[in-house]
């Protein structure tokens, strides 16, 4: 028995994988109750492997292409056989998954996942095997055929909770090709991170520069901090602030787009800012600031001179991990909203609002929402509503619907609110404060959003609930196969 | 700035299901992301003194997630009522007023409108998801049916 199962060992190990490039970098992501009800069930069956099929859409960046684990397709009765030793996949099981990607459309791909339980024999790792590699080189070639849009791939899940393996598999025009993955992402209303033995994460090279903040959220933190990519949509009177702030507290990769010019108005509000920058593009003029301020090592800074939610800003925001909104505007937090449920990328929106009468503020907001999936989206908070959008839309001609039937003139109002760096500053901070907890988890709960009020001094959080219909949150994990409108 | 997509498809809809060649100026009112959707020649009720004219209303640029204007015009700006309403005893059509600034900068901008007041989508909040144009200007056309002095 053991002589025939020589040759067939040596001939796992001598397998050879169709090694290719998709792109820079490739995650997984998945939502974290799909995760974990996927989880929970698999580690079910030790000291049984288990495996299953989950359908997967595609989220492609500039330099970032992420897998969205989202359909889960567990076997039937009989269509797995599993030991601790191997997994017997039936046709049957394979066909029904491919059937169900074909009919989801032509980017949907199929991931397998299984797990490497401790057995009698050993401690199980997420690891592929040889015997993973020989049968995945059967596989993928079967569900990759004449579908040359959809990205698939597998992952195995060691006993751990953090040891894992993933890689991707797609056809890429001539025969198969397969890249590995450096990081799942599981994306709830907080983000956790697993690396798998090919992550490129590394470790500030001084620790003690940032002594006091590990003290709060540890050496993972940190290391969390240093790696993970922050995006800022505008760097205004909102996003100066964030950005200088990311930048101090050890955020290694930040990637910022504005298309405005700074302008001496802006000085008063905008961290940074000189009167020498006066006219040069925010983005842009602020970078060497940065670059001299950040206390990750390395730290990567990318000022892009366009506006985040255009086409190509949106395809730049899939290469980050968590988005700062700090735009002025209702309209763009549109399709921001859409983008952080669809790419499960959790964006953390801030907005000051004043209403002064004879310079008494007689109503005053600012808030720090956190769009993620398990929070309810901007619509069912009631940020966005379609009136709002509507007033926004009539500029300089606010409320004329109501006037001009009964031959009452216009106000006249030219569209600017107050901004004051003070009020910025608390929305910022509240707004950071949800960074902390969605990146690094440092409270048990995550706030819907935070919104302060004045002139009543209170802080208070949003209790309204997801509606049932809500088309935002219907499409959770969908990637680019969700049509998003961008704003210019 | 190209007018967006789902615009585009709202309006032939609406020309579909109207039976009206709906259009749709190039550019947004001056200072405001409203586009005017229009029709040249709609038929007037019989109680104007014009039979027909433009009627029209505007939409907002990201549409449908915002709603259009609860509001809606016809041109030319001077029609009147052919006989007094009874209770006003006024020829003025009740609730709608000239203003010159409604259409600015636009194709039909070189007119006032005549803009009326209709409250259509406050008893039915606008839903992005289900709503169309076809629903606006069905809501629309409700004034012309209803009493005047309503």
């Amino acid at each position: 028995m053991i002589d025939d199962l020589v040759p067939c060992i040596l001939k796992m190990n001598s397998i050879k994988l169709p090694l290719g490039v998709l792109s820079e970098e490739v995650n997984f992501a998945c939502e974290a109750k799909i995760w974990k009800e996927m989880e929970e069930r698999l580690r079910h069956t030790a000291p049984s492997e288990a495996c299953v099929f989950v359908l997967t859409r595609p989220s492609r960046g500039n330099s970032r292409t992420t897998i969205i684990l989202r359909e889960i397709i567990w076997p039937r009765a009989g269509e797995v056989i599993a030991t601790p030793h191997c997994l017997e996949i039936s046709a049957d099981y394979i066909s029904r998954a491919l059937d169900a990607a074909v009919d989801a459309g032509e980017l949907t791909g199929i991931v397998l996942v299984h797990t490497h339980p401790d057995t009698e024999y050993g401690k199980g790792v997420g690891v592929f095997s040889y015997r993973d590699n020989w049968y995945e080189t059967r596989l993928f070639p079967t569900i990759t055929l004449q579908r040359p849009k959809a990205i698939s791939g597998s992952i195995v899940i060691g006993n751990e909770p953090h040891d894992v393996d993933a890689r991707i598999w797609w056809d890429n025009g001539g025969g198969l090709g397969t890249q590995p993955a450096q990081v799942i992402r599981i994306v709830g209303p907080e983000v956790t991170f697993l690396e798998t033995p090919h992550s490129v994460w590394s470790d500030h090279p001084d620790p003690e520069v940032m002594d006091r903040s590990t003290r709060l959220w540890g050496k993972e933190g940190r290391r969390k901090l240093q790696n993970i990519r922050v995006g800022i949509v505008g760097v205004g009177g909102t996003g100066s602030i964030t950005l200088f702030s990311l930048a101090t507290m050890g955020v290694g990769k930040i990637r910022t787009w504005d298309k405005d010019i700074i302008k001496k108005e802006n000085l008063h509000r905008m961290l940074g800012a000189t009167k020498n920058m006066i006219g040069k593009l925010k983005v842009e003029a602020l970078a060497p600031v940065i670059r001299a301020i950040a206390t990750a090592d390395p730290f990567e800074f990318e000022p892009i001179p366009t506006w985040g939610t255009t086409v190509e800003g949106l395809n730049g925001l899939k290469d980050c991990d968590v988005v700062f909104c700090c735009v002025d505007r209702l309209a763009p937090r549109v399709p921001l909203d859409r983008f952080a449920y669809a790419h499960l990328i959790p964006i953390i929106d801030i907005a000051s609002w004043v209403h002064p009468s004879n310079r008494i503020i007689d109503a005053i907001m600012t808030h720090a929402h956190v769009l993620s999936p398990g929070i309810p989206c901007a619509w069912c908070k009631q940020t966005l509503t379609s009136l709002r959008l509507m007033r926004e839309a009539q500029g300089n001609q606010q409320g004329i619907e109501n006037r001009a039937p009964y031959g009452i003139p216009l106000e006249q109002i030219d569209g600017v609110e107050p901004s004051v760096l003070a009020l910025n500053l608390a929305g910022v901070g509240l707004a950071l404060l949800e960074f902390m907890q969605v990146a690094l988890k440092v409270t048990d709960r995550t706030p819907r959003d935070l919104k302060l009020f004045l002139p009543e001094w209170e802080l208070d959080e949003s209790d309204l609930d997801s509606l049932t219909d809500c088309q935002t949150e219907n499409d959770t994990g969908l990637g680019d196969t969700v049509r998003i409108n961008p704003v210019y | 700035m190209a007018v967006p997509d789902p615009l585009l498809a709202g309006i032939s809809e609406l020309s579909e299901e109207s039976g009206h060649r709906f259009e749709i100026t190039d550019n947004p009112v001056e200072g405001t992301d409203l586009y005017v959707v229009y029709v040249e020649s709609h038929p007037f009720p019989a109680s104007y003194t014009v039979a027909s004219g433009v009627l029209g209303f505007r939409v907002p640029r990201n549409f449908p997630d915002a709603c259009p204007e609860d509001a809606f015009f016809i041109q030319p700006h001077t029609v009147k009522l052919r006989e007094p309403d009874t209770v006003r005893q006024s020829i003025d059509i009740h609730r709608a007023s000239s203003n010159g600034d409604f259409l600015k900068g636009t194709k039909l901008g070189g007119e006032p409108a005549l803009v009326f007041s209709w409250h259509i989508w406050n008893k039915v909040i606008w839903n992005r998801n289900r709503h169309t144009l076809v629903d606006h200007y069905t809501h629309c056309l409700r004034r012309f049916d209803s009493p005047e002095h309503d």
